[in-house]
Parts: structure tokens; C-alpha cells; sequence
């Protein structure tokens, strides 16, 4: 099949009224075009003979479907040290607020949420490596989390292409990468053992709560995907998520003050953070 | 940078991201480095490959650094002598002292700088400084 799909506005509105609720994602009309471009493609790859056949494959939960179209439609481009000023923020500012109130040896927890293909969880540990000084003395568990399993699978699996490494120096890809053949990357062991990956939905609170409470969450660039209901939802489902005092950085385009008051806002030099306040309000 | 590519070195910590970090400070100065998960891992290392120190860690699961270190002084010469640096996030008098008793040649409190970590690793390899 080379053309897009004949879709009715009923059937398109159904569409999205399904993947909404399955995702929070909200697909208007004025991304019809790129919807259908993704509907085409796993129509293809089903074998339905059309949209109608597609829907009912498609809501029949059969062979996990719902998570096929979930990955063709998510946006999967990153890189290392991305907005790397919040890593200098981690380093200097949050990490010291939250080891004031452990002890050596205690647990440190880092969520990266959506994680993708893993170049964020692994830029934290590399960061971390490179720029916090007590990085032996703590238990730093870093967890990174995506609702496309398909990104899950490659962010285990950890290797690169010249284009996630772009901002990485070549002392740092020699320090904590081998090459492959084809200007191919793998991050080494160590580091992908440093890292445990799961499969999350932010707006699933059955989802988000077995993840645990963290120190630090990033939560960069999926909030701008929802509407306002989603975002809500997601939101409190980060706040469940965070220690009383623990840190969320949200993408420097992006503003929690706008979608919760339960966080506080804090101003440091290298970045805005948001806070779960230490003592619940009255 | 100094070379001391003859030494080995066998750091046996159960956090990745600390045998990373100590990986990267001694291979940094020309140190050749395994690693193991924990003491038990550890100790099959030492009866197979050669080493010149043996960076351990106290808390860890399977086998604890000092109950490694009271099995690896027990063994016979040249596995029993090999020198052991302890690294641990415990400061008490008493945890060193219970690392010294196991047989620990040094022991440094977490944090340890890399500079630092390469500089007794130096010292107790006797490599030539």
C-alpha cells in the first residue's frame, strides 16, 4: 500500500478519542496528515485491509498492538548531554540538598522519564562520573523509564551513532564507550549495568507507582505532548513519585507552574527546578 | 601521566558506577584493571589471574570485603600476600579497625578523589613513583 488511508473525520475522532485515553496524547485534527502517515504504515505491517479492519485489530488488543502504534507515533530523537546546564544543576546544587539529610552509603534515586533510546540515563551517570565528587560515597540508582518498548530495547542494548555523541568530547566517548563498526558506539558495561530500565506510562498511576520514590526526577519534553487533563494527571503521578523535598526538571521550554501548584519553584544558578515541598501543606 | 601498565590492579565493588569511576582514575594512570561484583567473585579472580593490589569495598552482598580479605590472607603464598586497599563509606574507628585485623594495608574513606585513589594504588602496588 502506497497512499495514505481514506479516513473519515468520525473514524479519525475515534481514533484519537482511543489513543487519548490509552496515552494522554491528544491528536487534532491538524495532525491528521501525520497520523495517517503512522496508521499507514502498521495497517501495512497487520495485514488489515483497511482503516475500519485496522481499529478493530487495533482495540481488539491483539498482539499488542496498541504498544506498536503507541512507538510509531512517539518521538524518539536525542542526545547526551542535552541541556547538559541541568546536569551542572544535579551536580552542584540538587545532590548536595539531598545528601544533607543521608549518611555514606545511603541510596540516591535518579528517575529519567521518558528515557528513549537511553542517551539521558546514561548522561547521568556519565555526568555524575565526571563532575560530582562524592559519586563512591552514595548508592546512586538511576532508573530510566519510556512508554515505547521498542526505545526500552535499544537504550538496554546502549549503542550510539555519531549523532547522540555529538556533544560528548572524545576523551569522554574513549572513556565510556567502545566502538563498534559502522561509526557504532556501545556504552560499556558498567554503565549499562548502572542503569535499570521499565516500561512506564505517566498518566497510569499503576504504572508510575511501582518506580518508588525518587531523589531527582527528569521529566524533559513529554509534558508539551498532553493536554491539560493528561498533564495533570501526570504531574501528581510525579509528585507521588518524589521524595517529600526531592527535585523535578521539567525541559527548559516547559513550565509545572502552569499545570500544578503542589510544587515549589526553585531558582538556581545554572537552572529552574521544581520541588516537592519537605512538609506537606496544611 | 604516569605508566604503571605492568601493575594490576582487581577493584571489587558491587556498584557499577563506583568500579567505573575507579576504573577510569587508575586506567588513566596506565594501571591494568579487572573488576569483580563482590568478595566472592573477587576471590575466584585472585586464584586465577596474578595481582598487585586488590581495591575492596566492605559492603557488598554474596561476600563482604572483610570476610574476603580473612579467606584471601588464608590462602597460600603469593595469593595471600597480595597488598588490599579497604574503601568504604564507613569512617568509624572501629570499622578500620576491623579491616586492619582482616588484613588491610590501607584504608580510605568514601569519597576518595581519583588523583588519590591512583596515588595509593601507586604506593601499595610499589610501583615506582
Amino acid at each position: 500500500m502506497d497512499d495514505t488511508p481514506q479516513i473519515t473525520e468520525d473514524e479519525f475522532r475515534r481514533l484519537a478519542d482511543f489513543l487519548y485515553r490509552r496515552t494522554g496524547m491528544v491528536f487534532t485534527e491538524t495532525k491528521r496528515y501525520y497520523v495517517e502517515r503512522r496508521i499507514s504504515e502498521r495497517i501495512v505491517a497487520t495485514s488489515s485491509q483497511s482503516f475500519a479492519g485496522y481499529f478493530a485489530y487495533l482495540r481488539s488488543e491483539i498482539r499488542n498492538e496498541v504498544e506498536h502504534l503507541i512507538n510509531a507515533f512517539t518521538v524518539n530523537e536525542t542526545y547526551f548531554y542535552r541541556e547538559d546546564h541541568q546536569l551542572a544543576c544535579l551536580s552542584s546544587d540538587l545532590l548536595k540538598e539531598r545528601i544533607s539529610g543521608k549518611r555514606p552509603g545511603d541510596t540516591i534515586r535518579i528517575w529519567s522519564v521518558p528515557c528513549s533510546t537511553g542517551e539521558e540515563p546514561y548522561s547521568i551517570a556519565i555526568w555524575l562520573l565526571e563532575n560530582w565528587k562524592d559519586v563512591d560515597a552514595y548508592d546512586i540508582e538511576i532508573v530510566g523509564s519510556d512508554i515505547d518498548t521498542r526505545v526500552i530495547e535499544a537504550a538496554v542494548e546502549g549503542t550510539f551513532g555519531k549523532r547522540a555523541l555529538m556533544k560528548l568530547s572524545s576523551e569522554l566517548i574513549e572513556r565510556y564507550f567502545h566502538e563498534l563498526d559502522n561509526e557504532r558506539w556501545q556504552i560499556l558495561d558498567d554503565l549499562r549495568q548502572s542503569v535499570r530500565f521499565s516500561r512506564v506510562n505517566l498518566i497510569e498511576t499503576k504504572e508510575t507507582r511501582p518506580q518508588g520514590r525518587f531523589d531527582v526526577i527528569f521529566c524533559r519534553n513529554v509534558l508539551i505532548y498532553f493536554d491539560d487533563e493528561s498533564r495533570r494527571v501526570a504531574a501528581e503521578n510525579l509528585y507521588d513519585n518524589l521524595l517529600p523535598g526531592g527535585f523535578i526538571c521539567l525541559g527548559h521550554t516547559e513550565s509545572m507552574s502552569r499545570i500544578s501548584p503542589l510544587f515549589e519553584v526553585c531558582r538556581y544558578s545554572g537552572a529552574i527546578v521544581y520541588r516537592r515541598p519537605k512538609e506537606l501543606r496544611a | 601521566m604516569s605508566d604503571y601498565s605492568k601493575k594490576r590492579i582487581l577493584v571489587v565493588d558491587d556498584a557499577a558506577l563506583v568500579r567505573t569511576y575507579y576504573r577510569s582514575a587508575l586506567e588513566a594512570h596506565g594501571f591494568a584493571v579487572e573488576e569483580a561484583l563482590n568478595g566472592l567473585e573477587g576471590l575466584e579472580k585472585v586464584l586465577l589471574q596474578p595481582f598487585d593490589l586488590v581495591i575492596v569495598d566492605v559492603n557488598m552482598p554474596q561476600m563482604d570485603g572483610v570476610t574476603f580479605l580473612h579467606t584471601l590472607r588464608a590462602k597460600e603464598l603469593p595469593i595471600s600476600g597480595i597488598p588490599a586497599l579497604v574503601t568504604s563509606t564507613e569512617a568509624g574507628i572501629q570499622d578500620m579497625a576491623a579491616a586492619r585485623r582482616a588484613g588491610a594495608n590501607f584504608y580510605l574513606v568514601k569519597p576518595i578523589k581519583q588523583e588519590t585513589l591512583a596515588e595509593y594504588a601507586a604506593i601499595l602496588c610499589g610501583a615506582a613513583r
